[in-house]
């Protein structure tokens, strides 16, 4: 009874507490799984400190489609006018691939999310390009950033990808 | 009573209750501008903020729970321009909710679940703009009380619930109305009273996007004769046959551009033939747009079968194979071609065309020649195209090009200096890979010229007529290109209009003192990325226009005092950061500059220093000149300290036997005196001591006792230890015996020298000088203080005559005397071995 006591305690006191919102520190958002399947494994984790959110891929394999499909949805705190990529790849600590890639042009935009508004919900679920590819046995680190015309961020993501 | 667990037990989850309570939190809002724009996104506000001044002209209260707007809600901020209420869980707002705001020009309501919007909700927004109410649950336009707002603008109410394309009858009120967004609603079917209300007026600046509704029927004759600005239809008809009925009902509009196509994410057509866009000829269409489609078009010819007559036709992410046979009627004057998949490069021939963009095609084309003879604008970038035999105007038809692209593509080989393409205004290289450029002045014809870019071009600069010709060049982009020796030559003589140059990324190791003399209107110069040792601003003594200079990322360590004082006097930046810099004293008059400059260095704080290590990565603000001084000081100190300590040491050395004297002299005291004296004589006279001095004071009375080396020094002692020991510091008197063979003596004269320092040590008049023959008087100079001595005291001299010879022993006996202690054991005991 005791020991459940002091448990308790230590938990009520050093336990952040849900919904207080601002400046403090913040808890690291949860890991999810976008994908574990055909020997292929994807986990996740925002690294937006403002916000979550969710992504999967249908379907995936080592062996990379040229075309994946793929479901994302967000709720965004900016305009999308114009949208960029950044994805890094690393194996093992060094960088393998730095790849950057205009989502969305103001002139022509190529997906119906472009040009939506900050407080909007967006569902994506379609294809994306990939390069179509076998991808070797290991494990990789991949960050991905989403951004604005001005730099702001509007998703940012810390993905883990397992081949085995 | 109740026991403690059971207590803990109780108060344990209150705590955790308590301090997991939301408390009503203030979390003040950022001031962006103060007085003017604040931002309180995101602060878990239940009601708008009262503690943000009433001048506030742009407010945004995003992503709180708000959830009601009352009437009145903005009264204390009379002067608002822009609310942003995005995302506040509003779901009922109040008649007169916005009441006061007059100044309001922009109202953001995306992303509320509105339920119950008051009639008179908008009211007194007497210039508002735009309103943007994207998903908020709206259902119809009828409904929406915005007839009042005649000064609107832009209304967004995409992705909403909209039915109906019925434009309400306030919509005659809004004649400045020039975007309206209903784009992601639900409509379904256009009918001919739907647009009633656009007839009698003339909106023609209005732009409607209806793209992503479910359109499947278009009432013919709903679009006659209405004028719009821009018709967007994309991603809107779920077949092939709906999207052909929906284009003809179109017929009868007039629009200055018309926006056709899918979305790469939505779905697409099953199938799609060209003869879906035969209903267009009923259309006046300015500008044609179409986008994404992923079908094949096997035959594009007749895709423009009704676009002949338009001006701008812009084709995007089409599956086109071919671009031939196009329709000699054309009128195109811009066409515009991005990822369209083309086999090969299109050779095109239309007389009317000015504007020529061809970008984003991945496959790598050769460029094959095109008669375009009115072409002012073309755009070849991003294709990977090989280029061989750039550039004069047989390979585009024409002379009136103003602007030229060809910037991301593969290899263009420079086999022409721009023949006949003399009116060339702007021209862009940018990462293709730029041949044969140092083998002619390539820009030679391009005296109208601009703005030119070569940056990534692997140019190696090696011709420095490289830019002759270009006189009116203002903006010169080379940056990760390289020069011969790794040295910027003279190569900008003849650009003296130019007021930007980028040479970053180029290697540089070296700038040529002239390079930059005649670019006298030259405002910013970048030379970051490069391996520049010395900052020296020499070379840019002349640019009395420099504003900007960037040395960033560059390797500098330091700067010698006389290459800064070419400061240009018009500079405002100066960017040093990301560099080497050596924080010692040796450039300590550098670093003092850059405190002095500090002004106009950009982001002076992150300027680093990279040597020594105790210094790395700290500012080089914080190098302090007194650790300078410190050591200044320090090391003067030392090198006296060690001039002192050899001083000493030669001190030391040179009169180490003085030295010892002086120690027996303590160690021995006074009145121990073994010997009566010491007599100091050159063994050449050893006969003259042996038979006349010896025999005449030692068997004498009062017998003296002398000393004297053949006799009383001790062997293997050192002689000068021996002179010291037993002659000095044992005997009261010391008898100098000066002759000719005395001088001349080494031993003597040592003797003599320390005897001088014994005589000034023991403090009495000791040294008895006797003058045995007559010395040469220059001989005796030679010892300068013997001579003055001899001719100061009295000394005795050695007489031949009986006479003399009996004054001399009476004299040299008292002065023997002088002192002596009357005791005869005194001398009986001594012993001199």
């Amino acid at each position: 009874m005791k020991g459940f006591t002091v448990a308790l305690l230590a938990w009520t006191l050093i336990s952040p507490c849900k919904g207080s919102s601002g400046s403090g520190s913040r808890e690291a958002w949860p890991t999810h799984i976008a994908c574990r399947d055909g020997g292929l494994e994807m986990l996740y984790q925002s690294c937006d400190p403002l916000q979550d959110f969710g992504f999967s891929v249908d379907q995936c394999s080592k062996h990379l489609k040229p075309n994946i499909n793929i479901r994302f949805g967000i709720i965004l705190r900016e305009d999308i006018k114009e949208l960029y990529l950044d994805l890094a790849l690393f194996s093992k600590g060094s960088s393998v691939l730095n790849f950057s890639y205009p989502v969305c042009e103001e002139s022509l935009p190529k997906f119906s999310f472009c040009g939506r508004r900050k407080g909007e919900q967006i569902y994506y679920a379609g294809p994306v390009n990939s390069p179509g590819f076998d991808i070797p046995e290991g494990k990789y680190q991949v960050l991905l950033e989403l951004y604005t015309e001005n730099r702001s961020t509007v998703a940012c993501a810390n993905a883990t990808v397992i081949c085995s | 009573m109740m026991s403690p667990t059971r207590l803990a037990g109780t108060l344990v989850p209150a705590m955790a209750f308590l301090s997991c309570l939301k408390p009503e939190t203030w979390e003040p809002c950022v001031e962006v501008v103060p007085d003017i724009t604040y931002q309180c996104m995101e602060l878990n506000l239940y009601k708008i903020p009262d503690n943000i001044p009433s001048s506030t002209k742009n407010l945004d209260l995003s992503f709180n729970p708000l959830r009601h707007l009352g009437s009145h809600s903005f009264s204390s901020f009379p002067e608002l321009q822009v609310l942003d209420l995005s995302r506040c869980e509003i779901q009922t707002i109040e008649d007169a909710a916005y009441q006061s705001l007059n100044h309001l020009s922009t109202l953001i309501l995306t992303g509320n679940p509105i339920q119950s919007l008051a009639l008179r909700a908008f009211s007194g927004l007497s210039s508002l703009q735009k309103l943007v109410a994207v998903e908020t649950n709206l259902a119809s336009l009828e409904n929406f009380p915005i007839g009042h707002l005649k000064t609107l603008k832009e209304i967004n109410v995409a992705h909403n619930h909209i039915h109906s394309l019925k434009l309400p009858e306030y919509f005659s009120n809004l004649t400045n109305l020039e975007h309206l967004d209903l784009s992601n609603n639900k409509i379904q079917n256009i009918y001919h009273k739907d647009l009633q209300v656009l007839h009698p007026i003339s909106l023609i600046n209005l732009s409607l996007d209806l793209s992503l509704n479910p359109i499947d029927f278009i009432q013919s004759g709903a679009f006659k004769d209405i004028r719009l600005h821009k018709l967007t239809l994309r991603s809107n008809f779920n077949s092939m046959n709906e999207m052909k009925t929906c284009i003809q009902g179109l017929a009868g509009l007039k629009v200055h551009q018309f926006v056709l196509g899918e979305f790469r994410n939505e779905r697409n057509m099953e199938d799609f033939d060209i003869s879906v866009l035969n209903g267009l000829c009923n259309l006046t269409i300015k500008e044609f747009r179409f986008a994404c489609l992923y079908h094949d078009f096997s035959d594009a010819t007749d895709l423009f079968n009704c676009l002949a007559n338009v001006s701008t036709i812009s084709l995007i992410h089409l599956n086109l194979d071919r671009l031939e046979g196009l329709p000699n009627n054309v009128r195109w004057q811009s066409l515009e071609l991005v990822t369209c998949k083309l086999e090969q490069f299109p050779t095109l021939e239309i007389p009317s065309l000015k504007r020529f963009i061809f970008t984003a095609h991945k496959s790598g084309y050769t460029f094959a020649e095109f008669k375009l003879p009115s072409l002012e604008f073309l755009d070849l970038s991003r294709n990977g195209l090989n280029f061989k035999g750039c550039c004069s105007h047989t390979d585009f038809g024409t002379t009136k090009l103003e602007h030229l692209d060809l910037s991301f593509n593969a290899v263009i080989t420079m086999s022409s200096n721009f023949l006949g393409l003399e009116q060339l205004k702007y021209l862009d290289f940018q990462h293709s890979h730029l041949k044969q450029t140092s083998d002619f002045p390539v820009f030679l014809s391009l005296k109208n010229l601009l703005y030119l870019d070569i940056s990534y071009t692997n140019i190696l600069v090696a011709f420095r007529g490289i830019f002759n010709g270009l006189s009116s060049l203002q903006t010169l982009k080379m940056a990760g290109n390289s020069f011969q020796g790794n040295l910027l030559p003279e190569i900008f003589t003849n650009l003296s209009h130019l007021t930007f140059l980028d040479l970053s990324e180029c290697q540089l190791e070296h700038v040529s003192q002239e390079a930059f003399n005649s670019l006298l209107r030259l405002q910013l110069l970048n030379m970051s990325n490069n391996h520049l040792v010395s900052l020296d601003l020499c070379p840019y003594q002349h640019l009395k226009s420099l504003q900007v200079l960037d040395y960033s990322f560059n390797r500098i360590v330091t700067s010698k005092k006389q290459e800064l004082l070419h400061l240009p006097s018009s500079l405002t930046f100066l960017n040093l950061t990301q560099n080497a810099f050596a924080c010692t004293c040796e450039h300590q008059s550098f670093l003092q500059w850059v405190k002095d400059q500090r002004q106009h260095l950009v982001q002076v704080e992150q300027m680093v220093c990279a040597t020594p290590l105790d210094m790395q990565e700290m500012s080089v603000l914080s190098f302090r000149n007194a650790t300078c001084q410190m050591s200044k000081t320090i090391i003067s100190v030392s090198v006296l300290s060690v001039l002192v300590v050899s001083f000493v040491v030669v001190l030391v050395y040179k009169f180490y036997f003085h030295l010892m004297l002086l120690a027996g002299c303590k160690k021995y005291g006074r009145g121990e005196s073994t010997y009566d004296a010491f007599v100091i004589y050159s063994s050449q006279d050893e006969d003259w001591v042996r038979n006349e001095l010896v025999k005449n004071l030692e068997e004498g009375v009062p017998p003296f006792k002398l000393c004297l080396h053949y006799r009383d020094f001790i062997p293997g002692v050192a002689i000068a230890a021996n002179i010291i020991q037993e002659g000095f510091h044992k005997s009261r008197k010391v008898i100098v015996v000066v002759s000719q063979h005395f001088i001349q003596s080494r031993w003597c004269i040592f003797e003599y020298e320390i005897a001088q320092t014994w005589q000034f040590l023991s403090s009495h008049a000791g040294i008895i000088f006797i003058v045995l023959q007559k010395v040469e008087k220059s001989l005796l100079r030679q010892q300068v203080e013997l001579y003055r001595l001899l001719s100061r005291n009295t000394y005795l001299e050695w007489e031949d005559s009986v006479l003399g010879r009996h004054i001399f022993w009476r004299r040299l006996r008292k002065a023997l005397l002088d002192g002596k202690p009357w005791s005869p054991e005194g001398t009986a005991d001594a012993e001199c071995n």
